[in-house]
């Protein structure tokens, strides 16, 4: 397990190398000075630019600069925002979080729906439940997000009134930010309306979730079915078959265990593609989030918002794989050991 | 009373509507505490017709014969849960790569445990844990595993294949089987590991008279541990006898060439020279002669052979050949007609 651990940090080490270097790069490809770029200080007076540019090392090669770059974002310090001059770490302190949970809520609505659903299409192989479950997500899959997302907008918040239409909570409660996960907030918080602020958010939450799961949930159908069946045509099925097992005996015991390890290793790359479909659904929900921020950002041709963030992003991205990678590894004996190659 | 009677059982495999017979009518049977070898090459279908006689075979295979009686009951005649609920009662089964066979994410201690019915169990519930444990343990001395903590917390993938082999042969213990079906328990081993597995089903043949069908390619391997052999060739029956008879007196060509191709009979040989073989190889499925299987690579076929023989009894020694090499002298008295 130790190997598997440090390995894993050694390749969350190049990793970040490689993006800090692509970000790093990015200053001097956008249009516009390097130092301004890296900086955020479009007013900057020409005193005012002489200490950045000794902060920034501009005068030593790029090496040092990198250097220097890389020492500055291990200190929080991302530059300002060009189009709002406000600190970049502390906004994007503010914004992620909510980015995060509302990424997790779809992953855990994707899977949860996904995956079972994917289970009964495979044990039901080529039978009408098998079709039907899998001209269902062929739809889904091939569904716009942002259609979709206006559509659930119209339908749900407009014509039922089931769900709020934008934003994380209604603006009546006060919520103290302390982890800036809303939820965790929420419980922690001493206001006499804490269970209807929960309920509220929840609320919040459900529709943008749903919408953003809806793409992952049919990706996951189609993962846990062909895992499912790979595993039950597997010799240890047929031989716990031979054993005397039942079939709901053979399926719980032994081939979802199987069957979702193989899944497991599929989660960390669908995230990036969630969090991907994340950032046009804050937009439509007018959602606080990271990825809003970012597009409005790109609008704005705000360079440093649009590097930091991409850096903060990918980075976020990176650890749910690492993780999802532990969790491979302590369901699977065979990952833990010497035998496992990457 | 034969254990197991099986008469012309057929193997059929549906793909895109089209049916191809992977086993052609074979019949097998068993006495108690007999050790049959059921021998072919790969590809003849004998690991196809054990598993149809445990019943994992999936939807695409479709079985059916002419008389299915285990130990005097007509299996035939039973629903498809009966039949499975009774044979998974009486015959256990081990396969070839065991690794494969054992689940690669639970540990062996649990996959022990589940094998042991709670039918055999006395006490309560609460009781049930410690008792399956226990049983375990006792299953795993007697496949002569000494060392049963280990091994019960061991992952498959952390013990050798010949272990493996014997936490099956556990596994398969565990049910107090009357009938085993070993399909080519030792493949891919090394010598020493496959004598300990042989020695070990022979001992459990000897002590707790349990029939063993053992399934192998390679005839001379088998020859030591068994009374009675059956040999197949592509989905046909060949020859059936005891040991003796099988290797000392083969009366089917294919029989004759498989015993003379083994490396013992081919002692005296000079060095470098040729082994005595078949022309050619197996037929595959989507390819399949008419009439006897074999016709193609056979030295004694001739235009009668477009059709497929039937099976001549001499004195217990079946064989299925219109030329069968050593003519016998009483007038040959014809058990099975193949029906064209
Ligand atoms: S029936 Fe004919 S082809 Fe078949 S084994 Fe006998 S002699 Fe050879």
């Amino acid at each position: 397990m130790l190997v598997f651990t440090l390995r894993r940090l050694s390749l969350f080490m190049f990793t970040m190398l490689l993006l800090t270097l692509l970000s790093f790069s990015l200053n001097f490809l956008f249009p516009g000075e390097a130092i301004i770029n890296l900086s955020g200080a479009i007013n900057a007076t020409p005193s005012q630019l002489i200490e950045l540019n000794e902060a920034y090392q501009t005068h030593r090669n790029f090496f040092w600069q990198y250097m220097t770059y890389l020492s500055h974002i291990i200190n929080g310090d991302l530059g300002l925002s060009m189009a709002s001059q406000s600190d970049i770490s502390t906004e994007i302190v503010n914004l992620l979080p909510a980015t995060i949970e509302l990424s997790l809520v779809a992953l855990l609505i994707a899977m949860l729906v996904g995956i079972p659903l994917g289970f009964i299409a495979a044990i039901k192989h080529n039978k009408l439940t098998d079709n039907l479950i899998l001209s269902v997500s062929m739809l889904g899959y091939s569904v716009p997000v942002f259609w979709l997302g206006l559509l659930a907008i119209l339908a749900f918040s407009i014509n039922l009134g089931w769900f709020p239409s934008a934003g994380q909570i209604s603006l009546l409660f006060e919520i103290e930010l302390v982890t800036g996960i809303q939820f965790i907030d929420i419980l922690l918080s001493d206001s006499p309306y804490k269970w209807q602020a929960f309920s509220d958010a929840t609320a919040h939450i459900i529709l943008p979730a749903c919408v953003i799961a809806v793409a992952p949930a049919t990706i996951f159908i189609r993962l846990a079915r062909t895992s499912m069946i790979e595993v039950l045509e597997t010799n240890y099925i047929r031989a716990a078959s031979a054993k005397g097992l039942t079939f709901q005996q053979i399926i719980f015991r032994h081939a979802i265990r199987n069957a979702l390890i193989r899944i497991i290793r599929h989660v960390g790359l669908q995230f990036a593609n969630l969090v991907t479909i994340a950032m046009v659904t804050e937009v439509i929900f007018s959602w606080p989030g990271i990825g809003r921020w970012l597009i409005e950002s790109i609008y704005q041709r705000d360079y440093t918002a649009i590097q930091s963030g991409l850096l903060v992003l990918s980075c976020f991205i990176f650890i749910v794989h690492i993780l999802t990678d532990f969790i491979y590894a302590a369901l699977n004996p065979l990952a833990r050991g010497i035998k496992y190659g990457a | 009373m034969n254990l197991l009677d099986i008469r012309n059982l057929s193997i059929e495999l549906i793909h895109d509507e089209q049916s191809i017979l992977a086993v052609d009518k074979i019949s097998l049977s068993m006495k108690e505490g007999e050790v049959r070898g059921l021998v072919g090459e790969s590809g003849s279908g004998k690991s196809l017709l054990a598993q149809a006689l445990v019943g994992v075979l999936d939807d695409k295979w479709h079985v059916h014969a002419d008389r299915f009686h285990w130990r005097g009951i007509d299996l035939l005649h039973l629903s498809i849960e009966e039949r499975k609920a009774l044979l998974s009662r009486d015959i256990a089964m081990i396969f070839q790569e065991p690794m494969a066979c054992l689940d690669p994410t639970t540990s062996i201690g649990e996959q022990l445990t589940e094998a042991i019915d709670s039918g055999q169990l006395s006490g309560f519930f609460w009781q049930r844990k410690q008792q399956r444990q226990s049983a375990a343990i006792k299953l795993l001395h007697k496949v002569g595993i000494k060392d049963h903590n280990a091994c019960l917390s061991s992952y498959p993938h952390q013990l050798t294949e010949a272990f493996c082999q014997r936490v099956m042969i556990a596994m398969a213990l565990a049910r107090r089987p009357i009938l085993l079906i070993a399909d080519e328990p030792t493949a891919a081993m090394e010598i020493s590991n496959e004598g300990q597995i042989f020695r070990l089903l022979a001992s459990l043949n000897q002590l707790k008279n349990m029939s063993i069908l053992l399934i192998s390619h390679d005839i001379e391997n088998i020859t030591h541990w068994t009374n009675t052999i059956t040999v197949m060739y592509s989905g046909q029956f060949v020859e059936a006898g005891t040991t003796t008879q099988i290797f000392s007196k083969p009366l089917h060509p294919y029989t004759r060439a498989l015993v003379d191709s083994s490396p013992s009979a081919n002692l005296h040989l000079p060095a470098k020279s040729r082994l005595k073989t078949l022309p050619g190889s197996i037929p595959i499925l989507q390819h399949l002669p008419i009439g006897c299987r074999l016709g193609p690579r056979c030295p004694r076929a001739q235009q009668a052979c477009v059709k497929a023989p039937s099976v001549t009894n001499f004195h217990g020694h079946k064989v299925s050949c219109h030329f069968p090499l050593t003519p016998p002298s009483p007038l040959p008295k014809k058990i099975i007609k193949g029906d064209n």
